[in-house]
């Protein structure tokens, strides 16, 4: 309850921060819009060309396109501001302002996770969901009420996957300062926009099971088009918690790691 | 002009970026992804058989040289030209006995070195993987050295110009990112330009983008003949003479109209 109270305060304050620069605001506006620009423009010159690849056609290259959108949105809207003020540049881990937050009466983890939030996401996750909308009426089939609650779990799956992928990378910089570990990761995101079937075998090997970025989107958006199969949300699923609980331990072992840089 | 001052400056430039090159090396490996993405994608979709004349080997060849020559000609530092104005720490460049394009310069050669270490070594590896297909002619390889040098050219002034724009308006960050964008959609990114459809293609032959990064891989690949090959390096010096006036009117302008902050 505290916590939840806790990440409250926590949108408020940054959503002031934000609230100081109106030219900014006009910026993000150009920014997700050139983003879904060039995601929406792309699928269209690719299928300009061709019917289908590897079975995905259009719209379902559509839906995935929304989920990435979606995904990337709540990437942006809290887990990338506040991992970043930690190992980012200039991050706390860097500066040795991590003292100050470890020292308060939270949990470590919480608090690297939740602190930030980038409340201008939320038009990234409007304009996602909207091309998610677009694609669904598309797909023309009605969606069943199986394939959304099965989309939703793997959505939740996909986004607990990034954020423990993310964590672990942050945490690697307690043992290696300097080096921008998320940022590797945010090149490999992008292979999320197409489905992964799309890459040749090795590649789809290390995107399904090693880098999952494959769970991220394409799983969720095959749940939608009643492609997925139930091993598949199952071991997804499974993942997700192994991902999850392997992270947490890596930041705690990483904490233990940590020596202060100032006084 | 100061050119051994100039000299010196460059190579003090460069040995320092080498100093930090894991940086550089992670930016340049997120650079790689996009064009690696289409590379996928385009190679795929075309298989066994050909999309708009071209081959799945081929499609490989022509990404492969793309992303050499997206990261030769990519001006990184038109972004910090930007910030110099607006943090007003271009007084300590306008003091030195210097011409401060060396400045840019200096950081211009240094981030080529740096990047090519990590994408040759790349590039070569996905060429062994991938198997492409190129039949390389004198002709092509002899008309691609003026190409890409004009297209670095271009890029480079041509976002130095959008940059320059920050004398007046406090950020011109969102139209390089609006470039970038157009560079993506136009320039040979998201598809050969001979693949996009008929409104875009007319496009990309009329405005810059494509004679940034497109056209010279177009001409190493034998994409273009005769008359189409001419009328391109035409197209391309008209806009590398629109971008240097541009630059040189704005400079001046600028510098008249700009008023030191701090520094």
């Amino acid at each position: 309850m505290r916590y939840i109270r806790l990440i409250g305060q926590f949108m408020r304050a940054s959503a002031l921060g934000e609230l100081a620069y109106r030219v900014n605001f006009w910026l993000s506006l150009l920014h997700s819009l050139l983003n879904l620009g060039t995601g929406v423009l792309g699928v269209v010159v690719l299928f300009g060309q061709v019917d289908s690849v590897r079975g995905w056609d259009m719209a379902q290259t559509l839906t995935l396109l929304g989920v990435y959108l979606v995904v990337g949105a709540l990437q942006a809207l809290f887990i990338a501001p506040s991992l970043d003020a930690l190992a980012g540049m200039e991050g706390e881990i860097h500066n040795g302002q991590f003292d100050f937050t470890l020292l308060r009466p939270v949990d470590a983890q919480f608090l690297a996770s939740f602190r930030y939030w980038r409340p201008l996401a939320l038009l990234d996750l409007a304009l996602g969901l909207v091309v998610l909308a677009v694609a669904l009426i598309r797909l023309g089939q009605t969606v069943s009420l199986t394939h959304l609650v099965t989309f939703l779990l793997m959505l939740s799956a996909g986004v607990l996957v990034l954020y423990a992928i993310l964590l672990a990378f942050t945490a690697l910089v307690f043992w290696h300062p300097g080096f921008f570990f998320t940022w590797v990761f945010n090149g490999l995101f992008q292979l999320a926009r197409y489905p992964v079937d799309l890459y040749p075998g090795w590649l789809r090997l290390v995107l399904t099971w090693v880098v999952p970025v494959g769970i991220m989107t394409t799983a969720p958006a095959q749940a939608l088009t009643g492609a997925l199969s139930p091993g598949m949300l199952a071991a997804s699923l499974a993942l997700a918690l192994a991902f999850l609980a392997g992270a947490s331990a890596l930041f705690r072992v990483g904490l233990r790691q940590y020596a202060s840089v100032s006084s | 002009m100061n050119h051994r001052g100039g000299w010196a400056l460059i190579k003090s430039t460069w040995l320092s970026w080498l100093q930090h090159r894991s940086f550089f090396f992670v930016l340049a490996f997120g650079w790689m992804i996009p064009p690696l993405i289409y590379l996928f994608v385009w190679s795929t979709a075309a298989g066994g058989q050909t999309i708009g004349g071209l081959t799945r080997g081929e499609f490989v060849a022509y990404y492969l040289a793309l992303i050499l020559v997206n990261q030769l000609t990519y001006a990184q530092t038109n972004w910090t030209v930007g910030d110099l104005i607006r943090v007003g720490s271009i007084n300590t460049l306008l003091l030195r006995p210097l011409s401060p394009i060396y400045h840019t310069l200096s950081a211009e050669a240094a981030g080529k070195v740096v990047y090519m270490i990590f994408v040759l070594p790349v590039a070569a590896l996905l060429a062994l993987l991938l198997r492409p297909e190129l039949e390389l002619t004198w002709p092509n390889a002899l008309a691609f050295i003026p190409a890409l040098a004009l297209a670095w050219a271009l890029r480079f002034l041509w976002g130095y110009w959008l940059a320059l724009l920050a004398f007046w308006a406090a950020r011109a960050d969102g139209l390089l990112a609006l470039q970038d964008s157009l560079v993506f959609l136009l320039g040979g990114q998201v598809a050969p330009i001979l693949l996009l459809p008929g409104l875009m293609q007319a496009a990309a032959v009329i405005l810059p983008f494509r004679y940034m990064v497109g056209f010279p891989v177009e001409v190493l690949t034998g994409q273009l003949q005769g008359a189409n090959l001419w009328l391109g390096f035409a197209w391309q010096t008209g806009w590398l003479l629109a971008a240097l006036i541009l630059f040189a009117v704005l400079w001046r302008l600028g510098l008249k109209h700009y008023k030191a902050v701090g520094g």
